[in-house]
């Protein structure tokens, strides 16, 4: 019994464990590691599960169609699906340019808007209305985005048509560039503009009254202190958004119009992002048509990640002022 | 001897509550006027009247005159922007903008339209050498101002203060957040600086109040319990109340 006791001792102590309470909270660490090493872990599984699927077009013969170049993979500007199972001249090149093409413009459009809108709900709109405006953007936020699609499909996609028209243009259905950066943008403002929200509240009142008293009016003190103070936020906003508009996938095939080849810059052309090239007809193919579609996962994790590391790292260059 | 500021008969509320009770008082020029009084006696309230800060609190009422120049700054047709460039303010916690060191000072100039980056240049190099700064950050003006200590920051902001050039500065407790080495720069600092500007400081220490001030102010509960030359309210006091607070009894 007494050799038993010692044995648990030394473990304890190899924990670094002295006394009952600090086993509570040895145990209460662990609860905390697992859950981490769980979230985690899933993470690596659909890393992993996604990159041997999409490895294999460029490792196997393809059921005799030969294997995948990756050079023409990544750099080609057709996307061969015309001739479904008889082909390997899959590319993704162009598509690349057209999600980023859009994920920008669709950015361009909802960054002043939404930081603006923020800057107003914040700073200059009357308590009660500021406090319905949050309301109104988190439940925008909340919204899935299929239903975004289906607005955009029934709306958005005639008034490009007859927009389209009236400048003697023939639209594919409204199918097109500018349905699509129309709706990411509708998608990505209330996500920019909540978060920029909180970022121009969280500069202090101080900093604010600090400018006001050097005689700046309030729009100078809006626009050259507050904005510049809260724009580490701000930027991390943008990142969200961006990273919603790189990553949306029903809403966008709904209205984008799927085209094989590009890249499509003209705003009326149709388009394709890597999203909706994953998506279109997954379930209704097979072999190389089925598996490139991981491959294309790859590509678009790639471009979020670099996405991402490019715009934090400007965000370092500018936004590091936010120290108290 | 001519007053920049007369208040007469100035009330304050802030929603039910009345926080300043009949206040008449003059500045002076080129004088440091202290305001001394226990917490909440409302010395910082009066002070931010004469730049109307008091304008950005919801529910806050005022009658009574603060004439500034003879012109009652409380008129509905008073310019508070130009009263302002001339009244300029520094807080109890340092606030530098969170930009360059350059930036801060040239923020008020540049807000006032001026973009010569050569007079820029000037006005940053003589409100920094005003404000005692020069020396020390003349090598990283591009620096963020953040980076500084306590005491160079309250420095920086008496700068921008400075930058605007006013004719009197507002200083709510600026060394209640500094420490003693800090303390005594800015109020030599306090001293140098009153023979260009009327200086009104609130401060919670009455020795500060008697090192630095030549008229000094006693406020008690939203009352003026007694406004006179320093050396008279800290030797010979005409008010009990006023006894009492300088000689440590309550407050």
């Amino acid at each position: 019994m007494k050799k038993n006791k010692n044995w648990i001792q030394n473990i304890m102590r190899s924990f670094h464990i002295n006394s009952k309470k600090e086993i509570v909270d040895f145990f209460v660490r662990l609860i905390f590691m697992i859950s981490t090493i769980i979230s985690a872990s899933f993470i690596v599984i659909i890393v992993a599960f996604i990159a041997r699927e999409g490895i294999k077009p460029f490792v196997t013969d393809n059921d005799g169609l030969g294997a995948v170049n990756l050079f023409k993979f990544l750099s080609g500007r057709v996307w061969l699906t015309g001739t479904t199972f008889q082909s390997n001249l899959y590319s993704v090149g162009f598509i690349i340019i057209n999600t980023i093409y859009v994920a920008l413009l669709s950015l361009l459009i909802a960054m002043p808007i939404g930081v603006l809108t923020a800057l107003f709900i914040a700073k200059i709109a009357p308590k009660k209305l500021s406090s319905i405006m949050r309301t109104v953007i988190e439940l925008l936020a909340a919204i899935p985005s299929i239903v975004y699609g289906l607005f955009g499909a029934g709306v958005i996609l005639p008034f490009v048509y007859n927009f389209a028209k009236t400048l003697g243009i023939q639209s594919p259905g409204g199918n097109s560039v500018l349905a699509t950066v129309i709706v990411l943008s509708l998608m990505i403002l209330p996500t920019i503009t909540a978060l920029s929200e909180v970022a121009i509240r969280s500069v202090g009142k101080d900093i604010e009254h600090g400018s006001l008293a050097l005689g700046a009016t309030k729009t100078q003190t809006h626009f050259k202190v507050i904005l510049t103070s809260a724009k580490s936020g701000i930027f991390s906003s943008a990142i969200l958004g961006i990273g919603r508009a790189l990553g949306e996938a029903t809403a966008v095939s709904l209205v984008a119009g799927n085209s094989q080849n590009g890249p499509s810059f003209g705003i009326f052309q149709t388009t394709s992002t890597l999203t909706s090239t994953m998506l279109q007809g997954l379930k209704e193919t097979i072999g190389i048509d089925y598996d490139i579609r991981f491959s294309v996962g790859i590509v678009l994790m790639i471009v979020i990640l670099i996405t991402n590391m490019i715009l934090n790292y400007v965000k370092k260059k500018v936004g590091n002022v936010n120290v108290k | 001897m001519s007053n920049v500021f007369t208040i007469n008969n100035l009330n304050l509320h802030y929603g039910d509550f009345q926080a300043l009770k009949d206040i008449s008082l003059d500045v002076e020029r080129n004088k440091v006027t202290a305001l001394i009084g226990p917490s909440g006696c409302g010395k910082s309230t009066f002070l931010r009247c004469l730049n109307r800060m008091n304008d950005l609190i919801d529910d806050c009422q005022i009658d009574g005159e603060v004439l500034y120049h003879d012109n009652n700054v409380y008129d509905k047709n008073y310019d508070v922007i130009s009263l302002r460039t001339k009244v300029g303010m520094v807080f109890q916690k340092p606030n530098p903008f969170p930009m360059t060191i350059f930036d801060n000072i040239a923020y008020g100039p540049r807000c006032q339209g001026i973009k010569d980056k050569t007079e820029l240049t000037k006005i940053v190099e003589t409100s920094l050498k005003k404000a005692a700064l020069w020396e020390e950050v003349k090598n990283r003006l591009k620096e963020n101002a953040m980076s500084l200590s306590g005491g160079q920051q309250q420095r920086l902001c008496i700068a921008r203060a400075i930058a605007m050039e006013p004719e009197v500065i507002l200083m709510d407790e600026p060394t209640s957040a500094l420490d003693p080495i800090a303390t005594l720069k800015i109020e030599q600092l306090i001293n140098d600086l009153k023979e260009n500007y009327a200086i009104v400081i609130v401060t919670h220490s009455m020795q500060q109040a008697a090192r630095i001030s030549d008229n000094t102010a006693f406020f008690h509960m939203g009352e003026l319990i007694e406004y006179n030359t320093t050396d008279i309210i800290f030797t010979t006091p005409a008010n009990g109340k006023t006894e009492d607070y300088i000689t440590g009894r309550f407050g």
